[in-house]
């Protein structure tokens, strides 16, 4: 017994690594000067997993790699960019989640963060039957949510499942 | 030893109307600190006149308690002999402890936003005391607002700003009730909007006025104390990542001061080095 709860305590950990942000990309409005992007810089690094930050002043890019088996959330990212006094606009992400809902209204969980999307083709509709229930690996766009708020669906240009 | 916690509580309270960090070094700027930022800043301050020099030497410590509003706390100290007449939109010799709040914060594209901040502040006399006519006063604490008004881009920076200083009265003698404004541009030519790990420099154009009013000595106006004057001049601001060094002077436009109180003051220049550390510490919601 003391096994089995091992093992599937195990499971659950292996699974939430899997549901994870991979890359961020967030288009942030109001930095100006060096010490701004410096400030993003600081307040991205310090959240757990993020492993590479990278801000473009002129484009005001946020580019953020994370690592594997990372725990970091959506709503950590922008509260980065509100704490310095700036906005975030929409965010560019790859992540790997488990697809649940029906086939006509898909739903992304990013397990490990507890994150949940309401899935939107961005481009012409595709059939994501096939991939309910299974963990799956989506490039897509989240628009700007409202301030301490994370937006309620992911229009995404890929999916597919996860290796 | 009770007016000691009071000004030790006050100063943990904690706008000073000396504007720096990373915006102009003469005049008023909305820039607050992030949250949990704390910024330090010292610089070194002079003016120089017909009757004498006066320089002054101050630090600054800032702490953004949410991402709109900070606490600032400055503490000075001045050397020199100059009789030149009451500044504020300049570091005298008072402690100062307050608070700067950004009321109106809209952030509207990429590198761009328009923002209003007020500043209110308890200034203290400091140990030292002054020279030249405000020198045989007797002191007082006094209450200084700024508000400052502005937009920021990558390219360009507008500020325009406004303060007032009323003291209080002790043993008959006043310091004068102090007006100051100011106006900055600043301009970050093409080739200097590089990657922020680089050297982020821009030069500003400060032009900054100050009327200041009677002096009262023993409960007796001084005739011909008021004093109004406009300045104007360059500075360079030069930032690497968190740490920001700026230096400027300035030249009288206009003066209409009383020379045999206060003589003719001819330059002002400034100095200034800040350190800012951010916070990696997440909000606390």
């Amino acid at each position: 017994m003391k096994k089995m709860i091992v093992l599937a305590a195990m499971l659950v950990t292996a699974m939430g690594a899997q549901a994870e942000y991979e890359q961020v990309n967030m288009t942030v409005f109001g930095m100006d000067c060096a010490p701004c992007a410096h400030a993003i810089h600081v307040s991205m690094k310090a959240i757990p997993g993020v492993e590479k930050v990278d801000v473009d002043l002129n484009t005001g890019l946020v580019t953020i790699a994370l690592n594997q088996g990372n725990a970091a959330t959506m709503h950590q990212f922008n509260e980065a960019v509100e704490k310095n006094g700036f906005t975030h606009k929409d965010a560019k992400v790859v992540a790997k989640g488990k697809l649940t809902g029906t086939a006509a209204a898909p739903v992304f969980e990013v397990s490990g963060t507890g994150d949940r999307y309401q899935l939107v083709v961005a481009g012409a509709a595709a059939d994501v039957s096939s991939l309910l229930g299974k963990t799956v690996m989506v490039t897509g766009t989240l628009p700007q949510a409202a301030k301490g708020k994370t937006p309620e669906r992911l229009s995404y240009v890929s999916i597919k499942e996860a290796q | 030893m009770r007016r000691l916690w009071l000004l030790a509580g006050v100063l943990a309270l904690t706008a000073g109307a000396w504007a720096s960090d990373h915006g102009p070094v003469f005049g008023y700027a909305t820039p607050v600190n992030s949250q949990y930022e704390m910024s330090f800043d010292t610089g070194l301050f002079g003016r120089y006149g017909s009757k004498g020099t006066q320089f002054s030497t101050g630090s600054q410590f800032g702490y953004g308690l949410t991402p709109q509003l900070t606490l600032n706390a400055f503490v000075p100290a001045t050397f020199g002999s100059g009789s030149l007449p009451e500044t504020r939109i300049y570091p005298g010799g008072e402690w100062t402890a307050g608070a700067s709040w950004r009321f109106f914060h809209d952030v509207t594209s990429v590198g761009k936003r328009k923002e209003a901040t007020g500043s209110l502040a308890l200034v203290v006399p400091g140990p030292q005391a002054d020279s030249g006519v405000l020198g045989s006063l007797a002191r007082a604490p006094g209450v200084a607002g700024t508000v400052a008004a502005g937009m920021a881009s990558r390219s360009s920076y507008f500020w325009v700003g406004g303060g007032y200083t009323r003291f209080a009265g002790k043993d008959g003698d006043r310091r004068p009730d102090t007006v100051s404004w100011s106006t900055v541009y600043a301009y970050r030519p093409a080739k200097w909007r590089r990657s922020y790990d680089q050297w982020d420099y821009r030069w500003l154009a400060e032009f900054t006025g100050e009327h200041t009013g009677d002096v009262v000595e023993r409960g007796v106006t001084v005739a011909n104390s008021r004093s109004t004057s406009l300045w104007l001049g360059p500075s360079l601001l030069a930032i690497l990542k968190n740490v920001a060094i700026e230096g400027g002077v300035q030249a009288p436009l206009y003066r209409d001061v009383n020379e045999n109180i206060y003589g003719r003051e001819r330059v002002r220049f400034a100095i200034n080095f800040s350190y800012l550390k951010y916070s990696a510490r997440p909000n606390a919601h």
